[in-house]
C-alpha cells in the first residue's frame, strides 16, 4: 500500500441502521470482478480436474494437442460457472453487532460472528486481485479452547476501498473502545509510530533459513508434477542419453548457488517492503511483493512473543519474532512481527511487545545427560543393528551408525545449552529446541494454569518438566527438565499469587 | 525405588474408592480385546508363518499386560491420583508412571463439563473437566461420585463467575 495511514472514513454508503439490532443491515455483495480471478484461477473448477482426466481417457481422447485445447475450454466453461453461481449466492453483512456471511451453492450456510469476537482483520492483495483493484478480506474470529481452525469468515474479491472500510469499521467497534456517541468519528486521529521497516540486505539471511529454502524446491516439486500429467505429446523430449558423472557433479555445483538466489527471491515475494507500525491500539504488519497482507493486531490481546532462531540463523544472528495473541488462530503466519532480521533487531522489538524478565537460568546438568542419551540412543541403536547386517554385507550401516552416533554429540549439548528459564517482575521466559531454538517471552498475566510433569526417570535425577498454559500460540510452553526444587519458586514468580497453590 | 520429594505439594483428597474398581474393568476389557486379537493370530496364522517368534511372544505379552492392567495400574493410579478445589484454584495430580500435576486458577475458568461414560455410569461416577483458554490448561478430575462432581462443578462455575477477569 502506498498512502500514508487510510483515515477511518465514515461508513459510506452504509444507510443508517437502526442501532442494536444487526438486521436492519441488507447483505452486501462482494465485485463481480471476482469472476474474473476466480475463473482465471480455477478456484472451484480445481478439484475437476482430476475427475476430467480419467474421464477423459475413457473416452478414448488420444494425448493430440486438440485434447489438451478441448479439455482448457471445458475445464475454463466450468470454472466460469462455477465462479459466477458462488459470486451470486455468496453476500456478507456487517451490522452494528455482527458479521453476517451467507454462502452456499445448494446448503445455504450462514455464519454469524459476534463483533467482540473479532481478533483481527487481514487484508490481502493477490496479484491477480491486484490487478482489478481488489482485495481479499479475512476476519479472524476468537477461537476457543478446542481446534483453532475455522474459526474464520473469507471475504473474496471486494474493492480495496471497500475492505479498508470494513478493516476499520470491524477493528473500530470492538466493545473496548466502544465509544459512547453514535456516528460520532473517532476524536483524534490515530497516532502511528514505525516499529520497523525492513533493511534490504536482511535478505541475505535466507539461504540460511529452512523455510525459505523450502520454496524453490517446493516450486521445482510443483513443475515437475505439472510436466507428469500433461500429456506426453506437448511435453518436448528433454530426456537425452544417460547423465555422465560430470555432468552431475556440475549440476549439483550450479545448485547450490541457484537454491541461495532462489531463496532470497523467495524472501523477497514474501517479505519485500516489509514495515511494522502501530496504530492506536493495533499493531499493523504490511508485507509481500506479489501479494500484499495487511495484518492487524490487538496489543490489548498481545501476551508475549516468540523469539526463533534456526540452526542456520544462529551462525548469523538472525532471529524472527512472533507475537503470541490470545484467541488468534493460525498464531504462525498471523502473528509474524519480523519475518527475518538480525537478532539485535528482534530483541528490541520483543521488548516493544514484554518487558525483559532479565538473564535466563541454566537447567542442572542431569538434565544434559537426558538430552545426550535421547541424542544418541538413535545413532546407538543403528550401530548395535549395524554388527548384524554389517554380516549379511551392509557395511554401511553400521558406518551410518557411528556418524549418526557422533553427530548426537553436538547435539545433545547443543539442545542441553538451549534450555533454560526466567522470571522477571511482570514477565518469564522459557527456551528450548535445537534445531529451531525458541524462546518465549510471557507477561504474567498470560498464565491461566501450570502443568508440572515427571517421568520416573525424571524423578530419579531430580527433575520436572514445568508447562505454562497460555491461551495463545500454541497453548503451552516449557521449561524441560528444571531442578524439581525449582518449581515452586519459578511458578509463583512468573504467575499471579494462586501459584502459590503449588509450594509444599 | 527410593522417592524423592515430589517438586511440587500434593493436592490434599483422594478420588472415590470405586475409581480402583472401574480401572479394574477397563483393564479386564482391554485384556479381553487383545486376548481375541492373540487367539486369532495363534490359531489362523499357520504353524512355521513370517516369525515364529510371535508365537510365544505374544501371548507372554498379554500375560503381563494382564497383570499389570488388572493387578498393579488401578492400585497404584489410585494412590497417585488426587485432587483438590481451594479458595483460588483447581488442582490436579494424575499418572501413573509419569505424573503430572495440574493447576489452574479459578479466575480463568471457561467452562465446568461433567461427564458420564457408560462404565463410569455403573460405577456412579463421573469427570469434571475445567477448560480454559489454552488447549494446554485443562484438568480432569477424573472418577469423583456423581453427586460430589456435579455439586464441585456447579461451584467452580459459579465462583469463575463471580472473580472472572479476562479468562485468556
Amino acid at each position: 500500500m502506498s498512502g500514508p495511514a487510510v483515515p477511518p472514513a465514515p461508513p459510506d454508503g452504509v444507510p443508517p441502521v437502526d442501532a442494536g439490532i444487526g438486521t436492519g443491515t441488507q447483505p452486501r455483495r462482494t465485485s463481480p470482478r471476482v469472476v474474473l480471478v476466480h475463473t482465471a484461477t480455477f478456484r472451484q473448477a480445481r478439484q475437476l480436474v482430476p475427475v476430467l482426466i480419467p474421464i477423459a481417457a475413457l473416452i478414448g481422447l488420444d494425448d493430440g494437442l486438440l485434447t489438451v485445447v478441448v479439455m482448457a475450454v471445458v475445464v475454463t466453461a466450468l470454472s466460469l460457472g462455477a465462479a459466477v453461481l458462488s459470486w451470486w449466492r455468496f453476500g456478507y453483512a456487517d451490522g452494528p453487532t455482527a458479521v453476517v456471511v451467507t454462502r452456499g451453492l445448494l446448503a445455504r450456510s450462514v455464519r454469524t460472528v459476534p463483533n467482540d469476537r473479532i481478533r483481527g482483520v487481514e487484508v490481502e492483495a493477490p496479484p491477480l486481485h491486484r490487478l482489478l483493484g481488489l482485495v481479499r478480506v479475512r476476519i479472524d474470529a476468537a477461537a476457543g479452547s478446542v481446534g483453532a481452525s475455522g474459526e474464520e469468515l473469507l471475504v473474496d474479491g471486494v474493492p480495496r476501498a471497500e475492505g479498508d472500510r470494513l478493516r476499520t469499521r470491524l477493528l473500530a467497534r470492538r466493545p473496548t473502545g466502544a465509544p459512547a456517541a453514535e456516528g460520532a468519528p473517532p476524536p483524534e486521529p490515530p497516532v502511528e509510530e514505525e516499529l520497523s521497516r525492513f533493511q534490504p540486505r536482511w535478505l541475505l539471511y535466507a539461504p540460511l533459513v529452512g523455510s525459505y529454502l523450502v520454496i524453490p524446491l517446493a516450486a521445482v516439486g510443483t513443475l515437475f508434477r505439472l510436466v507428469q500429467e500433461l500429456p506426453d505429446a506437448v511435453v518436448p523430449d528433454l530426456v537425452g542419453p544417460e547423465p555422465s558423472p560430470h555432468l552431475l557433479v556440475a549440476g549439483l555445483v550450479t545448485a547450490v548457488p541457484l537454491l541461495a538466489l532462489a531463496a532470497v527471491v523467495g524472501a523477497i515475494v514474501v517479505n519485500w517492503g516489509y514495515r511494522l507500525v502501530r496504530r492506536g491500539g493495533s499493531l499493523v504488519a504490511v508485507r509481500g511483493l506479489l501479494t500484499r497482507r495487511h495484518t492487524e493486531l490487538e496489543v490489548d490481546r498481545i501476551r508475549g512473543g516468540t523469539l526463533s532462531e534456526g540452526l542456520g540463523m544462529r551462525w548469523v544472528r538472525a532471529a524472527r519474532v512472533n507475537a503470541l495473541v490470545t484467541g488468534l488462530g493460525q498464531a504462525n503466519r498471523r502473528g509474524q512481527l519480523l519475518p527475518l532480521g538480525p537478532r539485535a533487531e528482534a530483541l528490541r522489538l520483543l521488548g516493544r511487545l514484554v518487558e525483559d524478565p532479565g538473564p535466563l537460568t541454566g537447567h542442572p546438568r542431569a538434565a544434559l545427560r537426558r538430552r545426550l542419551a535421547r541424542a544418541l540412543a538413535a545413532g546407538l541403536l543403528v550401530t548395535a543393528a549395524g554388527a548384524w547386517a554389517a554380516a549379511a554385507g551392509w557395511w554401511w550401516v553400521p558406518v551410518a551408525g557411528v556418524v549418526l552416533t557422533v553427530l548426537g554429540v553436538p547435539m545433545g549439548i547443543g539442545r542441553f545449552r538451549a534450555l533454560g528459564h526466567g522470571a522477571g517482575p511482570r514477565s518469564f521466559s522459557v527456551r528450548s529446541g535445537w534445531l529451531v531454538r525458541e524462546q518465549a517471552v510471557l507477561q504474567r498475566r498470560a498464565v491461566v494454569g501450570w502443568q508440572v510433569r515427571q517421568s520416573v526417570l525424571q524423578r530419579r535425577a531430580g527433575l520436572a518438566t514445568v508447562v505454562a498454559c497460555v491461551g495463545a500460540g500454541s497453548g503451552g510452553y516449557a521449561a524441560v527438565d528444571m531442578a524439581a526444587a525449582e518449581v515452586p519458586g519459578f511458578t509463583a514468580a512468573a504467575s499471579g499469587p494462586w501459584a502459590g497453590t503449588l509450594a509444599p | 525405588m527410593s522417592t524423592p520429594a515430589p517438586p511440587v505439594r500434593d493436592p490434599a483428597w483422594s478420588l472415590s474408592r470405586s475409581a480402583i474398581g472401574l480401572w479394574v474393568t477397563e483393564g479386564v476389557i482391554g485384556t479381553l480385546v487383545y486376548g481375541a486379537l492373540v487367539a486369532v493370530f495363534v490359531l489362523f496364522v499357520p504353524d512355521g508363518g513370517p516369525v515364529p517368534v510371535l508365537r510365544w511372544l505374544l501371548p507372554t505379552l498379554l500375560a503381563v499386560y494382564a497383570v499389570t492392567a488388572i493387578g498393579v495400574r488401578p492400585r497404584v493410579r489410585f494412590r497417585v491420583h488426587r485432587w483438590e478445589v481451594t479458595g483460588e484454584a483447581v488442582y490436579t495430580l494424575t499418572g501413573w508412571l509419569t505424573r503430572t500435576w495440574t493447576l489452574v486458577p479459578i479466575s480463568r475458568i471457561q467452562t465446568v463439563d461433567v461427564t458420564r461414560g457408560v462404565l463410569q455410569q455403573l460405577f456412579g461416577l463421573a469427570t469434571v473437566a475445567v477448560l480454559t483458554a489454552s488447549s494446554q490448561g485443562t484438568v480432569r478430575v477424573l472418577h469423583l461420585e456423581a453427586d460430589v462432581a456435579q455439586r464441585v462443578a456447579d461451584d467452580l462455575a459459579r465462583r469463575a463467575e463471580l472473580v472472572r477477569d479476562e479468562a485468556t
